[in-house]
């Protein structure tokens, strides 16, 4: 190996490079100084406000595109989601305005709980592995509402804050930041963003409209549509068979009490940073039954 | 005379008969991304034939007066790319100080025309087609983006027209285009052939 050779032969490249990198950075510096645009300093100033983790939950492609938003249409104010309030409060700082109390922040919920083992399968899924594609294959599993388990969410979601359980998608609490993206991504619509008033708020977790019997045919975490609940508490309406709460009223009495403890398939859970444990129901769910 | 003919056939030749969109298959970024609107089609047109006939037009200076008496020709590909990158960082202030609107319009597009394959492609053909004139080369390069804006224009008319039309539901979208790119690039293959 002759190294002098090699050298020889590779300086007179670099220096062609070099000269060449050089012209040019001149020629940009130049047109840089000529052609300089002024951007209100405003609208830089919300820029670092922002998180400026481009997440795209206030509906623009990214924090760039928002602050200019912002700052033209005061009305677009507190749509970021993972800056929260304090972000909020900064900009409105920064455009000299009066924000009003938007209240609590909203977080999603699943609303399903059927891990692999409570769901009831006719066969094996071979196919494209994401929620979209299996969607569109109407048995792909016994229950047509239910979590699918592929992680469309988990990969929409930008901070780690999803992660598949045993087959369900479950959130952590700690590290969402409300974003929405998991919910706008979920082909079965199975994801709400629900205003957190309290750390842990109460929720029905399933989406299956069939009727009571032959949801528990498919799962044996379903509602089958009983309508305990809802004779206990205001805050529960049944509808098609399914139990739903209204988070407009929400507020926890010994009526809602009441109605998670009578809860027969212990459908009716806490999340949020730090739930409980879901109830095991006193009577215990009728098996699945075996594929027909 | 013939000096005049070889540019005038150059030109042709490039625009209609080695259209690098149609014939080459380079540029299909922007042509299928930027031609929704015959606007911004036109805008994207002609912010390439600038690109394009700076870029062309320097690297044949530099692959002639630098890069070959010197024997690098092995830097070729990276010098393009700095030339390339440099004129399109030169237009994106351009467009943004005058036309701010089609900047807004252009979004991602206009950096993205440093990797215009089109671009490097067309610096790559002129040495590959051992073109040894500067005006030649010029007329090239600016042949390659008058190409390229007809091109994007056409597809852009079409697709204007294509909105209006009744598509079926499956080739709604991506598909339609492609199939009309497809059909396009046909139509234009029926020129070679015409001048040798």
């Amino acid at each position: 190996m002759n190294y002098l050779e090699l050298w020889n032969s590779a300086w007179p490249a670099g220096l062609t490079m070099l000269g060449l990198g050089s012209g040019f950075a001149v020629v940009l510096l130049i047109a840089s100084v000529k052609l300089k645009v002024e951007v209100d300093p405003k609208i830089e100033q919300i820029q670092q406000a922002l998180p400026n983790l481009n997440c795209g939950a206030c509906g623009f492609a990214g924090c760039a595109q928002y602050a200019k938003g912002v700052s033209e249409n005061p009305e677009l104010l507190g749509r970021c989601a993972p800056g929260g309030p304090e972000t909020t409060a900064k900009i409105a700082g920064i455009l000299n305005l009066q924000i009003s109390d938007s209240g609590p922040a909203e977080r999603p919920i699943v609303y399903c709980r059927a891990r692999t083992s409570d769901k009831n399968v006719y066969g094996q899924y071979h196919g494209i592995p994401t929620c979209t594609a299996a969607n569109a294959l109407a048995n792909v599993q016994a229950c047509k509402f239910g979590c699918l388990g592929f992680g469309d969410c988990i990969s929409a979601c930008k901070f780690d804050a999803l992660h598949m359980v045993d087959g369900l998608a479950t959130v952590d609490y700690e590290k969402c930041t409300g974003c929405g993206a998991c919910s706008r991504t979920c082909p079965r619509n199975l994801i709400e963003m629900v205003p957190f008033s309290q750390e842990n708020m109460m929720t029905v977790s399933c989406s299956s409209k069939e009727a009571g019997k032959s949801t528990r045919g498919m799962c044996k975490v379903g509602c089958i549509g009983c309508g305990i609940c809802a004779k206990k508490s205001d805050m529960f309406t049944v509808e098609e068979n399914l139990a739903r709460l209204d988070y407009k009223k929400y507020e926890r009495t010994e009526e809602t009490e009441a109605a998670f403890n009578k809860c027969p398939t212990g459908v009716i859970i806490y999340v949020g940073k730090t739930a409980p444990k879901p109830r095991v129901p006193a009577k215990k769910a009728a098996s699945v039954q075996t594929s027909e | 005379m013939s000096t005049l003919n070889t540019l005038l056939l150059g030109f042709i030749s490039i625009v209609l008969i080695n259209n690098l969109v149609f014939t080459k298959f380079l540029g299909i970024c922007p042509y299928l991304g930027v031609s929704g609107r015959i606007d911004m089609a036109f805008g994207m047109g002609m912010a390439v034939t600038f690109v394009v006939t700076l870029s062309g037009t320097l690297t044949w200076l530099i692959d002639h007066l630098i890069l070959m008496p010197t024997g690098l020709e092995v830097t070729r590909y990276v010098c393009f790319i700095l030339v390339i990158a440099g004129a399109v960082q030169l237009v994106e202030m351009y467009v943004r100080k005058f036309f701010p609107s089609l900047y807004e319009s252009f979004g991602i597009f206009l950096p993205l025309i440093t990797t215009n394959c089109a671009i490097l492609g067309l610096c790559l053909f002129i040495n590959l087609w051992g073109i040894d004139k500067l005006l030649e080369a010029v007329v090239l390069s600016f042949g390659a983006g008058i190409g390229f804006t007809m091109a994007i224009c056409i597809m852009a008319g079409i697709r204007e027209n294509l909105n209006m039309a009744d598509v079926p539901e499956c080739l709604k979208g991506a598909p339609i285009t492609l199939i009309t790119a497809g059909l396009l690039t046909l139509a234009f293959m029926g020129f070679a052939g015409m001048i040798r």
